[in-house]
């Protein structure tokens, strides 16, 4: 009855192995990058990356606890939108409104994805939909609230996007980069956090040992509303100002990363520190398109083909029917 | 410890319990026994919280209570090792264990020392060698059992129940169970033991109850009750009542159709079997011996790493279910509703759905003649419905079973393979059922049975086949047959 497993280091054990993959994938496109132009291979177009994948760090985050549950929250695009909106509009270039308006969104994105959780949990409709409609229901909202862009914040508000430490640090990367260290910290080390990925490997099974699965699904769903929120902050933060379409591309590209990174739909499997590694790959990407001179357009088209092709690469092959 | 009075427990279309009243003392290990679908798996999980029941009172440690749930039943000591794990297959074994009792440091944050080292102490002190940081999904079925019920040690509990816990361990590691179990004993734990087989009831249990058709029939203490009087008490019918004889059993035909050195990954592993034309086969085994897999190969709904199909002598290429159907070979899964019947469809089209081409030519459908197949399959089959339009989804589980049995009736001409045709299934559906196989022998179609309850097995087949772990054991004549020495192959232990 001796069990014989292979032994990887503990960070890698239980399948995340994956993460060799996409470190692998990134050294492959950074080689590619460097033999297309003397520019790309330098510290400041590094730099340059890394800041740019503030927004999509930010929003993949909470997708990837709702994948590892299982689910999916397909709501985050509108509510950045919305949520980019509010932030402008109720702070209208007032520097006192800063604090308690970002304060408030923060709040309103969670209340948000608390809601999403509710309505899983309650209706037991696949998140899918409900994510799908309450997305539906905030891009509307949106609309009524502007057909354009909405009010406008103080210069400084900036920082959060454009700010640097010394050395051109982005201040709004690190940012992100700190946060998936700290969820990566609570999934392995909290009770909490280790029980998603048990509801997500088994519900049934979560059920029957009496875990809160219900309560966890709400948490995960508002911690989703929350990240958006952040991010609907920090691309105010870039733009000045919010719009109706704002987080438009985010649903989709909020994915890209997450099964890029070795999580599987299927819950249970994958981690943080995978998404963020799928985050810097598909920054990698686009930075590189862009030095070939590729209209941004084949971007969400190379994204497109991204995420299918990680899918069906990480995909278990079926056993039998079941 | 725990006492059950008057439990009646209902689904939509079944009553699963009926005024059931059952008492456990503390220090006791109670068998609970019954055929399938007897109502023990409802019971358990009636004590365990999953069910509330619709009446009936459950007293725990002498107080009436009302699980709000099974963490609520859990954390007043009741824990249940159920037939099918509760396993997290992505986890490691150390963390399956103590999932709901994570242990901690003085932060609250998950200790993995701590996991680590009191999962292998724990594995030890029940004799188990398995690698705590190993992940479930990567240990044999045995050893997941083991996990299962070491998990059971853990807490404090007051009242351990087991559903067939021996289904997937032998020899050695039932030994160190029952061990294990008797030591509960003496702690003072209640414990419920279920399982099929009679012998370790005998070897272990003080007391043993009887579930039929979700009625508590008897409890007795061991010695005052003979291995037959248990039997007949579980089946507590006339054997011959519910098996219809076959009237024109001839001898059977040639073979038809002949699966030869099958192997599916993982689960079959070199399986043969011959059908006979007009000849019930019954293929047994215990769950996850592979049969269903190897119907399923056969059927060429899953593909087969090696091994061949022959029918009529020829061996078939390219085999597919398409191919399978023109063939004449049929096959009623073992789940009804995810592979077999589309629910919200009507009686009509779940019975043209695999003969479509009768229908219609190109695009046009006659609508009209598949309402007159549909009317004569369920005036031939008597099935309970309004008429043929009734959607399958508002019938009952015995009517939805005819209602497959009478789709691949139409096509079978060669073989038919049900798996577990009357699981879930009523006593008067079943004698249904049975007789349709009959006629379909008569038919000259050879028929080819996957049950896991013995007395069908036994009532029902003329020729027996039997699997352990993917490989077939041994083959039974129409003489031969009897329960003790199906289980005696099922259970055999593999050379190596």
């Amino acid at each position: 009855m001796q069990t014989r497993t292979l032994r990887l280091p503990r960070f890698l054990a239980g399948g995340r192995a994956a993460l060799l993959v996409v470190v692998a994938l990134l050294i492959l496109l950074f080689v590619l990058g460097a033999s297309v132009s003397d520019r790309f291979a330098t510290t400041g177009n590094m730099l340059n990356v890394y800041e740019q994948s503030a927004g999509l760090a930010l929003v993949s985050l909470g997708q990837t606890l709702t994948i590892l549950t299982g689910g999916i929250d397909l709501s985050v695009g509108s509510v950045i939108s919305l949520l980019s909106m509010l932030t402008s509009g109720l702070i209208a270039g007032d520097e006192a409104m800063v604090i308690p308006v970002v304060a408030g969104v923060l709040v309103l994105g969670a209340l948000i994805g608390a809601a999403n959780g509710v309505t899983i949990v309650a209706t037991g409709v696949h998140p899918l939909i409900v994510t799908l409609g309450t997305g539906a229901i905030v891009q509307g909202v949106a609309l009524l609230y502007g057909l354009g862009p909405v009010g406008s914040v103080p210069i400084s508000f900036d920082a959060f996007a454009y700010g640097t430490f010394p050395g051109g640090i982005s201040i709004g990367a690190t940012v992100a980069l700190a946060l998936f260290l700290l969820v990566s910290f609570f999934l392995n080390n909290t009770r909490t956090g280790r029980r998603i990925y048990a509801i997500g490997d088994d519900p049934h099974a979560a059920d029957l040992m009496g875990l809160p699965r219900r309560r966890i699904l709400v948490g995960v769903y508002a911690a989703s509303g929350f990240f958006a929120a952040l991010t609907a902050v920090y691309l105010v933060s870039r733009f000045n100002v919010g719009q109706p379409y704002t987080g438009a591309n985010y649903t989709l590209a909020s994915i890209t990363p997450v099964v890029v990174g070795g999580t599987m739909l299927a819950g249970g499997r994958g981690g943080v520190i995978g998404t963020l590694l799928g985050v810097y790959l598909v920054s990698l990407l686009n930075n590189t398109l862009n030095f070939l001179d590729i209209s941004s357009h084949y971007q969400l088209v190379v994204q497109g083909l991204v995420i299918i092709l990680a899918v069906s690469v990480y995909v278990e092959k079926q056993r039998g029917l079941a | 410890m725990l006492s059950l009075q008057g439990i009646s427990k209902g689904f939509p279309g079944v009553k699963a319990l009926t005024d059931v009243s059952l008492d456990v003392a503390a220090g006791e290990i109670h068998a609970l026994v019954g055929e399938n679908g007897a109502g023990k798996s409802t019971l358990t999980r009636v004590i365990a919280g999953v069910f509330q029941p619709d009446a009936g009172t459950v007293r725990f440690d002498g107080r009436e209570t009302v699980w709000k749930g099974p963490g609520d039943a859990k954390r007043h000591g009741v824990h249940v090792i159920y037939q099918e794990f509760v396993l997290f297959p992505h986890l490691s074994v150390a963390e399956n264990i103590f999932v709901g009792h994570e242990r901690r440091n003085r932060l609250g944050l998950i200790d993995h020392g701590r996991t680590r080292r009191d999962a292998k102490e724990l594995l030890a002190r029940f004799g188990i060698d398995i690698d705590p940081e190993a992940l479930v999904r990567d240990l044999s079925v045995a050893d997941q059992q083991m996990v299962e019920i070491a998990k059971a040690l853990v807490h404090d509990v007051k009242l351990l129940i087991l559903d067939e816990p021996t289904a997937v361990i032998s020899g050695r590691e039932v030994d160190v169970l029952f061990d294990r179990l008797r030591r509960l004993k003496q702690q003072g734990v209640a414990i419920v033991y279920i399982s099929h087989r009679l012998e370790e009831i005998f070897a272990l249990c003080d007391r043993v109850s009887v579930l039929k058709d979700g009625n508590h029939v008897a409890t007795r203490t061991i010695d005052e009750v003979t291995r037959d009087q248990l039997i007949a008490l579980m089946v507590g019918r006339n054997l011959a009542e519910l098996f219809p004889v076959r009237r024109s059993a001839k001898a059977p035909g040639p073979v038809v159709v002949a699966a030869r050195n099958v192997e599916v990954s993982g689960r079959v592993r070199g399986a043969s079997i011959e059908l006979r034309a007009g000849e019930i086969t019954g293929l047994a085994g215990m769950v996850g011996a592979g049969r269903s897999e190897l119907a399923l190969a056969m059927f060429g709904a899953i593909p087969m790493r090696s091994g061949s199909l022959v029918v009529d002598g020829r061996e078939v290429s390219g085999l597919s279910p398409r191919r399978a159907i023109d063939l004449g070979i049929g096959l009623v899964t073992e789940d009804r509703k995810g592979q077999g019947l589309a629910m919200l469809l009507d009686v009509a089209a779940n019975v043209s759905a695999s003969t479509l081409n009768e229908f219609g030519r190109g695009w046009r459908f006659d609508r009209a003649r598949e309402k007159r197949v549909a009317e004569q399959e369920i005036a031939s089959y008597r099935i309970a419905c309004r008429g043929p339009s009734t959607p399958v989804s508002v019938m009952s589980g015995g009517n939805q079973q005819k209602v497959l049995v009478a789709r691949w009736a139409r096509t079978s001409t060669r073989l038919l393979i049900l798996d577990e045709p009357t699981r879930g299934v009523d006593v008067g559906a079943k004698t249904e059922i049975y007789r349709i196989m009959h006629e379909l022998a008569d038919r000259g179609v050879a028929v080819l049975m996957i049950s896991s309850e013995l007395p069908e097995i036994v009532g029902m087949s003329e020729r027996v086949v039997v699997m352990r772990e993917g490989v077939v054991t041994g083959e039974l004549s129409k003489s031969e047959i009897s329960e003790e020495a199906v289980v005696e192959l099922a259970t055999r232990r593999l050379a190596g």
